[in-house]
């Protein structure tokens, strides 16, 4: 019984070798003790998960990386039906997206409806994603290793100026004027429904872009 | 120069690398993938999907939940 639970403890430590899994638990730790509960209990429940998701498909002999529906061929189109049904569905989705951007821009931020039409969504598209891509898709071809380098380094030089800017805040829960965090530049749109609705459908678009990835 | 300018300047220089990198990726030959490619190969397996995704839920949270 001990040695088992103990191979389950070493087992769950395989999936912190997942750099992925290593950043979402930070971002859960900085979350939590910026004054952001909410977001970092649920950061730290998926950082968990995926750990633990990780370990067990690797227990399992599974390939850690893989989802059950990568890797299949594309062929070729679809046929008229299946386009035209993929088309008439991609407008109630455009249509049901501006809905959502209007309403939910109505609310208040930091209200509850903003929450919970917001931590709705989240959870729905990550389950989503979690289970696989939609469709069957080719590998992507390699890329360059250069070029990757260089987002890497232009994203991670991002996050290290925004958490530079949230440490020489007052407190990390007092906004600074000196060393404004991209939350503090973005107030003044986001205080109008019309800012608050279309940073939402900006952020929509992007789930969309990912999802359909 | 005050410290809000600095800071400010500070984003701008990272926004500004990413243009000037999309534009380099999608106007010459040189090696560096489109931001778009670099999205569908990190999206190609699930650990990474998964994180993607999470990235881009907190940001809603973030901006929106309490």
């Amino acid at each position: 019984m001990k040695g088992r639970r103990g191979s389950q403890v070493v087992a769950a430590l395989t999936g912190l070798r997942e750099p992925v899994v290593v950043v979402l638990l930070l971002i859960a730790f900085f979350t939590w003790i910026s004054g952001k509960p909410l977001d970092g209990l649920l950061m730290l429940v998926v950082g968990v998960s995926l750990a633990w998701d990780t370990a067990r498909r690797s227990r399992q002999g599974a390939s850690p990386e893989s989802g059950p529906a990568e890797g299949s061929p594309a062929g070729a189109g679809p046929p008229p039906a299946v386009a035209r049904r993929r088309r008439l569905l991609a407008l109630a989705w455009l249509a049901g997206g501006a809905v959502y951007a209007v309403v939910v821009g109505s609310f208040s931020r930091y209200s509850w409806p903003a929450t919970v039409a917001v931590v709705g969504l989240g959870v729905a598209v990550v389950v989503t994603g979690w289970r696989g891509p939609r469709r069957p898709r080719p590998a992507p071809a390699r890329l360059p290793r250069t070029g990757l380098v260089l987002w890497g380094v232009v994203l991670v030089t991002g996050c290290l100026w925004e958490l530079w800017s949230l440490l020489e805040q007052p407190s990390l829960t007092t906004d600074s004027y000196a060393h404004p965090t991209i939350s503090t530049l973005t107030d003044p749109v986001l205080s109008t429904w019309a800012g608050r609705s279309l940073v939402l459908a900006g952020w929509l678009w992007l789930g969309w872009f990912l999802v359909e990835r | 120069m005050s410290s809000h300018d600095v800071t400010v300047a500070g984003y701008l220089v990272v926004l500004l690398a990413g243009v000037i990198l999309q534009l380099l990726a999608t106007r010459t030959r040189a090696p560096i993938p489109s931001l778009g490619k670099v999205l569908a190969w990190a999206m190609s397996t699930r650990t990474r999907r998964v994180g993607l995704l999470v990235a881009w839920a907190w940001v809603g949270l973030h901006f929106f939940a309490r």
